[in-house]
């Protein structure tokens, strides 16, 4: 990365953005309207042309380090109300996409960090403790002081955030021969890249069989038995109702999730609970793979929890034309998952307990930016 | 000013018309501002006036020592506890105790010391009194339109909350138990019928008979015990299991200065001290006779807490008592 100081300038004006990824060359520094940059993201989260949470999050930090390097900001508080503004327009597209507001939240935090470390305030956390109530002597931080550094320095630290959401598939499926044993019986519910990647990472090694809930009405399972059959392990589709009956004969629950709410419960593809339930009922273990990008600060019963729902052509279709008018077909696409249910989590920084949810969380995020 | 006392006439010290010190405060003074304090405000909770006569009690000190002060402290809390036994007026002590030890950690020198000690007092005192309604602002957002609400005795808190959700134009409606000895539930479901709540009261008895009829529970907190669990009015353990056996979600709201350190396994693990009134406690032959006013919820019934600190789960409570008092 080459940063060139321009001396005598202040970011606030002409300033030089520092180099891409390792290699690049530098970038010429112009400061430009970043909404449309967020304009664009937004048009592509609506389209659904994004596949998997994955390349969500990679496109919102990108999307991140543009504003970062190229919009019209001079200190820390600007720079937060700026990717606040462009935040919304890019959560609106699609709400129920979670991932992109808690990338959002981490550069946040990243801001928060580097604009402390800059100041020689330390790294304590900002959150509210008993012990900061009663010790602190003012009111709390501002954030108004123009540092110079900060461009650089939060435009590094988003790069390696960048390099770490790289890696999360890689760390995530490294945990699988500590998880799966052979011989042993996996159920998993539609089609989760971070499932798949894990059990094809356990497959190199172990033998074992997966049997696959088929996921209706989109019946994604069905891709995914192709695939890991590719891979060499032994694999039955089941149909949804079948759940039950078959969960006898299971070792372990391995599923993915789209997000992780606060509380430590799920919101998973539609069938995830009656999975859950099912698995409590046989004491089977349940074991969520999901990214730390998924952690999202909301709660279950909060007002504005969003529900998805998608045609229910699938499930009702239109050639049944005269019970169409009488009756009210629903197809959610979603489903939430009590932390009760869960026994373990793994994610790229390894496993956790439901109710350590909250430490990760306050480790992640500021309290400030949960309402974004 | 001039006083007569015994001997005639005497000189002493009047109340910093001059800018002199007032002189510390002894048993009598103590209790009569505390009383004063509870009276004067009704809706204080009893932990912040138990703070501010131990903060009017630090500024008239005569010590030298930060030893001699915080024995002349520990004297006054207990002072306080024979008047008020909850476990608010403890905790909020406990604290106030532990805020004398972090400062001066700081300022080895005792005039400094004490100085950002009055300091620092006051502006907890300030931000505190913003509590409760932080926390009305935290839960209101879990209250949706047409739900039904079970509530038990009366809590200052919940009934901001309550306050808040109405004037953000919801409707609900709140069933609340009696709660006997003291029947201070009615209290609070005449304060509701005045923000226009339909509010039914139902006896302490009829907790099952309501419950499949609830959407979520909401109770206030005398005590926040280190696991998480809580410590109420008695009867709360009771609403707690039941809304556990019919899956209803159980909320918990209480503000920071309630986190005290206590880790009971059982009912009989909570001290006497806070189980029975003051007034008991000194009188009463034999306790086993008695009927405690408190009960502990252990945190496996409690869904999610709120307080001034954020929305917790039961399990990040010890995180919080942690950070503080290590």
């Amino acid at each position: 990365m080459l940063v060139r100081a321009v001396p005598g300038r202040r970011s606030r004006h002409v300033g030089e953005g520092c180099a891409g990824r390792a290699g690049g060359a530098v970038m010429p520094a112009v400061l430009v309207d970043v909404s449309e940059m967020a304009t664009a993201l937004a048009g592509r989260l609506g389209r659904g042309e994004m596949s998997g949470s994955g390349e969500v999050a990679t496109a919102t930090a990108g999307l991140l380090r543009r504003i970062v390097a190229h919009g019209r900001w001079s200190s820390a508080g600007e720079l937060l109300e700026l990717i606040r503004t462009e935040s919304r327009r890019v959560i609106a597209a699609d709400p129920s996409e979670t991932t992109v507001g808690n990338i959002i939240r981490r550069v946040m935090k990243i801001v928060r960090e580097e604009y402390s470390r800059l100041r020689g305030c330390g790294e304590e956390g900002d959150q509210d403790s008993l012990h900061k109530l009663l010790t602190s002597g003012g009111q709390s931080e501002d954030l108004s002081e123009t540092l110079a550094p900060l461009r650089t320095n939060v435009i590094e630290a988003v790069n390696e955030l960048l390099l770490e959401l790289d890696g999360m598939q890689d760390n995530i499926s490294v945990q699988a021969l500590d998880h799966i044993h052979s011989n042993e019986v996996i159920m998993t519910l539609g089609r989760s890249a971070a499932v798949e990647a894990f059990l094809r990472d356990a497959a190199r090694k172990r033998s074992f069989q997966v049997i696959v809930a088929e996921g209706a009405p989109y019946c994604q399972g069905h891709d995914l038995a192709t695939s890991l059959s590719a891979a060499g392990i032994e694999t039955t589709v089941i149909t949804d109702a079948a759940i039950f009956a078959v969960m006898s004969r299971v070792n372990k629950v391995i599923i993915g999730t789209k997000t992780i709410l606060a509380n430590g419960g799920l919101r998973a593809v539609i069938g995830a609970h009656t999975l859950a339930l099912a698995a409590r009922h046989h004491s089977t273990p349940l074991i969520v793979c999901a990214a730390m990008y998924k952690l999202c600060p909301q709660f279950p019963n909060e007002e504005n929890t969003v529900h998805k729902f998608v045609s229910p052509q699938e499930v009702l279709p239109f050639t049944e034309g005269e019970i169409l008018g009488k009756v009210s077909a629903y197809c959610p696409v979603f489903d939430y998952v009590p932390p009760e249910l869960i026994t373990l989590f793994i994610s790229n920084i390894g496993g956790n307990a439901p109710s350590y949810i909250y430490r990760l969380m306050s480790e992640l995020y500021n309290p400030d930016d949960h309402q974004l | 000013p001039l006083w007569l006392s015994g001997d005639g006439l005497v000189e002493r010290p009047g109340p910093s018309a001059d800018g002199s010190p007032r002189p510390a405060m002894d048993e009598l003074e103590l209790v009569d501002y505390f009383k004063t304090q509870m009276r004067e405000n009704e809706d204080v909770a009893s932990a912040v006036a138990a703070i501010r006569t131990l903060l009017e009690f630090l500024k008239r000190d005569k010590g030298e020592t930060i030893q001699g002060l915080r024995e002349n402290l520990k004297a006054a809390i207990k002072i306080l506890s024979s008047v008020d036994s909850s476990v608010a007026v403890s905790s909020g002590g406990e604290l106030f105790l532990r805020f004398i030890s972090l400062t001066s950690l700081e300022h080895p020198d005792y005039s400094i010391c004490k100085k950002t000690m009055i300091d620092r007092g006051e502006l907890y005192l300030e931000r505190i009194s913003a509590s409760r309604n932080k926390i009305a602002n935290l839960c209101h957002a879990f209250i949706s339109d047409g739900s039904k609400i079970l509530t038990h005795s009366s809590s200052r808190v919940v009934l901001r909350v309550l306050e808040k959700a109405a004037r953000a134009k919801k409707r609900f409606s709140v069933f609340i138990t009696e709660s006997q000895p003291d029947s201070s539930g009615l209290k609070s479901a005449e304060s509701l019928k005045k923000l226009n709540i339909p509010v039914t009261v139902i006896l302490d008895a009829s907790v099952g008979y309501i419950m499949e009829k609830v959407d979520l529970l909401l109770v206030g907190a005398e005590g926040v015990v280190e696991s998480g669990g809580i410590i109420n009015k008695i009867g709360t353990y009771q609403m707690a299991v039941c809304a556990k056996s019919h899956n209803k979600p159980f909320y918990v709201v209480a503000e920071s200065f309630k986190f005290v350190r206590l880790y009971p396994l059982n009912q009989q693990d909570v001290p006497d001290r806070f189980k029975y009134t003051a007034e008991i406690l000194k009188s009463a032959k034999n306790l086993a006779e008695e009927h405690p006013t408190v009960d502990y919820t252990p945190p496996s019934f409690i869904t999610l807490l709120f307080t001034d600190l954020g929305v917790l789960t039961p399990s990040a409570v010890s995180d919080e008592l942690i950070k503080l008092y290590l």
